[in-house]
C-alpha cells in the first residue's frame, strides 16, 4: 500500500514539466562553480567564493524553489485536477498518505538539490568535499523544513504556489535581512546554521546557532504536518459545482 | 446486504442551500438518482460516499457516518462525475493502484477480473491520458469495483459512452444488483434511469421532489396535463373539432399557433387526424410543447 502510494506520487511528480526543469538549476550551480576556477583563484578565495555560492545560492534559492514547486504539488496537483478523490476513496488513514507524500516529496527535493551542492562543492573549491558535504546536509534537513510547510500550505489555499514564492522572496530575502527578530522564523536560517556548523572554514556565518535553528525545524516540520493531515481529513470534494 | 441512509440532510455552501432537508434510505437494488444539471445530485452522492459533510443533518453507511470515516470506503466503491484520471498512469496501473490501496489480497488478479467485467482488457496497457471519455468512464468504473465492495455510487456514469457501451454498462449494472449489491446512480436523462433502476429518487432545486417505484413516478409524470402545438392548413376550423372532444381540456389560438391541453397523452394522437379530417384541414406539424425534463420536474414538485 505505501510502496504504491510512493510511486503513484512520484510518477505525478516526475511527470511534470516543471520538476524536469528545476535539474537545469542544479546544473547552473555546478556550471557558477566550474566558471570561477577559471579565474584560478587562491586556495582562500575559492573556497570564501565557493562556500558564498553555496549559501546564498544553492540553500537560499536553489532549495527554497524547487522545495515550493514540489511541495506544493505532492497534494496540491491531485487537489488541483481532482484525481485526489481516487486517493481518499480507499480505507487509509489520512496520516499515512500525509506522510507518505512528505517524505517521497522530500527526498525528491535532496535528490534534485543536495548532489548539485556536493558537486558545486567538490568544483568550486577544487576538491575538497566539506563545504559541499556540509551545504547538502543544510539542504536536507532545509528541504524536510519547506517541504512540510508547502504541502501543508497547498492543502490551506488553492495559491499556495504563489503564497509559498512571497514566503521565500519576501520574507526570507527582505524582512529576515532587515529584522532580525525574524530570522527564527526562516526556514533558510534554518538551513544556514547546519551548513555554517558543519562547513568548517568556507563556510558563512549563520546568524542562527545551530541548537535553536534545529530545534525550531522541527518544531515547525512538526506543526506543518499535522495541518496537513488535520486539513486532509476535512477536506471536502464538491464536485463540478465547486 | 448494506444500505445507505440520510436523514434530515441539508447542505449549503454559505448563503446557498444546495441540498435542502432531504431523507431516504438506498438498500439492495439498483437505484437512480434523477433531477436536472444543478440539483444537488452531486452533492448528495458526495455525502453519501462521505467527501463531504451534511451542514445539518446524519448520513450513514449502515451503523457508521460516512463523513470522516475512510473505513468505509471498505464497503463502498465510488466513480465520479469529473473525467480526471492520472493520465500517465496505463489503464491496468490505475485499476491495479486502487487494488492495492485497498489493501485486498491479490490485487492483481482483482485488477484484472474488474478490467475484464468493464470490457477493457485490450486498451488496457495504454496510458489513460490516450482513452476516449467512454474508456476513461469504464476504467474509473474498474478502480471502484476492484475490491468488490457491496455498495456502490455512480455520479453520471453514462455520460460520454456511446449506445453499445451504454448497454453493456447497463447489464454490468444489473448483474451486480442481482448479486444483492447497492447500487446508486445519478442522472439528467429520464430513459437511462426508467431503463435501469427498480427505484427512483427525483431531485429538484436541492428537494426531494419524488421517491419510490419508477413505474409509479413515470405514471405522475404521463398523467400531468400535456401541451402540444399544432400547425395546420385551417387552424380555426381544426381548434373546432378538437374541443369537441371530451379528452382536450382547452385549445388556445394566439398568434397564429395552436395550442392544445390535454390530460390523456394518448388521447390527443388518436383524436387529432380524424379531427382534422373533419375539419377538411392538412395537419402540418405537431409537437409537444413542454416535454423538457425541466418541466417535468417542475410538475413534480409543485404536485
Amino acid at each position: 500500500m505505501i510502496a504504491t502510494l510512493a510511486s503513484v506520487t512520484l510518477r505525478g511528480l516526475l511527470n511534470r514539466r516543471r520538476t524536469l526543469l528545476l535539474v537545469l538549476f542544479g546544473v547552473l550551480i555546478v556550471g557558477v562553480a566550474a566558471l570561477s576556477r577559471l579565474s584560478e583563484p587562491t586556495e582562500g578565495d575559492a573556497l570564501e567564493f565557493t562556500g558564498r555560492l553555496l549559501a546564498d545560492f544553492g540553500v537560499a534559492v536553489l532549495l527554497p524553489l524547487v522545495a515550493v514547486i514540489i511541495g506544493t504539488a505532492a497534494i496540491g496537483s491531485e487537489m488541483e485536477d481532482g484525481t485526489i478523490i481516487y486517493l481518499l476513496a480507499k480505507p487509509i488513514p489520512r496520516v499515512l498518505i500525509v506522510a507518505v507524500k512528505l517524505v517521497v516529496a522530500w527526498l525528491l527535493v535532496v535528490v534534485l538539490v543536495a548532489p548539485a551542492i556536493v558537486l558545486a562543492g567538490l568544483v568550486g573549491t577544487g576538491g575538497s568535499a566539506e563545504l559541499g558535504v556540509a551545504y547538502a546536509a543544510a539542504s536536507v534537513v532545509g528541504a524536510l523544513e519547506y517541504t512540510a510547510v508547502f504541502l501543508a500550505l497547498s492543502l490551506v489555499t488553492s495559491r499556495a504556489l504563489v503564497i509559498g514564492l512571497a514566503y521565500v522572496v519576501i520574507w526570507e530575502g527582505v524582512v529576515a535581512g532587515l529584522f532580525e527578530g525574524t530570522r527564527i522564523l526562516s526556514i533558510r536560517q534554518h538551513a544556514l546554521a547546519v551548513g555554517d556548523a558543519l562547513g568548517g572554514d568556507g563556510a558563512v556565518r549563520a546568524e542562527l546557532g545551530v541548537g535553536s535553528a534545529l530545534v525550531v525545524a522541527a518544531v515547525v516540520t512538526v506543526l506543518a504536518f499535522a495541518l496537513a493531515v488535520r486539513r486532509l481529513q476535512r477536506v471536502e470534494l464538491r464536485g463540478d459545482t465547486a | 446486504m448494506s444500505a445507505i441512509t440520510l436523514e434530515s440532510v441539508s447542505r449549503w455552501y454559505g448563503n446557498v442551500v444546495a441540498v435542502n432537508d432531504v431523507s431516504f434510505e438506498v438498500g439492495p437494488g439498483i437505484t437512480g438518482l434523477l433531477g436536472p444539471n444543478g440539483a444537488g445530485k452531486t452533492t448528495l452522492l458526495h455525502m453519501m460516499a462521505g467527501f463531504l459533510a451534511p451542514s445539518a443533518g446524519d448520513v450513514r453507511l449502515d451503523a457508521a457516518p460516512t463523513w470522516r470515516h475512510p473505513e468505509v470506503y471498505r464497503q463502498i466503491g465510488f466513480v465520479p462525475e469529473r473525467e480526471a484520471v492520472h493520465p500517465f498512469l496505463t489503464g491496468r496501473q490505475f485499476v491495479l493502484a486502487s487494488a492495492r490501496l485497498q489493501g485486498i489480497d491479490d490485487p492483481g488478479a482483482a485488477a484484472d477480473r474488474a478490467i475484464e467485467m468493464v470490457d477493457l482488457r485490450e486498451a488496457s496497457g495504454r496510458a489513460i491520458g490516450g482513452y476516449s471519455k467512454g474508456m476513461r468512464q469504464r476504467v474509473k468504473v474498474a478502480a471502484s469495483l476492484v475490491h468488490d465492495p457491496p455498495v456502490l455510487i455512480l455520479d453520471e456514469p453514462f455520460n460520454g459512452m456511446d449506445p453499445r457501451q451504454r448497454l453493456h454498462m447497463m447489464d454490468l449494472l444489473r448483474a451486480m444488483a442481482v448479486e444483492g449489491r447497492t447500487i446508486l446512480f445519478s442522472s439528467h436523462i429520464l430513459e437511462e434511469v426508467e431503463r435501469l433502476s427498480d427505484r427512483v429518487l427525483v431531485v429538484v432545486a436541492g428537494r426531494l421532489a419524488a421517491s419510490g417505484d419508477f413505474r409509479r413516478i413515470r405514471r405522475l409524470m404521463t398523467d400531468r396535463p400535456h401541451r402540444f402545438t399544432i400547425r395546420s392548413s385551417d387552424d380555426r376550423a381544426l381548434a373546432r373539432e378538437l374541443l369537441a372532444h371530451p379528452a382536450i381540456d382547452s385549445v388556445e389560438l394566439r398568434d397564429g399557433t395552436l395550442s392544445v391541453r390535454t390530460g390523456d397523452y394518448g388521447a390527443l394522437t388518436r383524436v387529432v387526424a380524424t379531427a382534422a379530417r373533419s375539419a377538411g384541414a392538412s395537419l402540418l406539424e405537431l409537437r409537444p410543447a413542454d416535454e423538457s425534463l425541466e418541466s417535468v420536474f417542475s410538475y413534480l414538485v409543485r404536485r
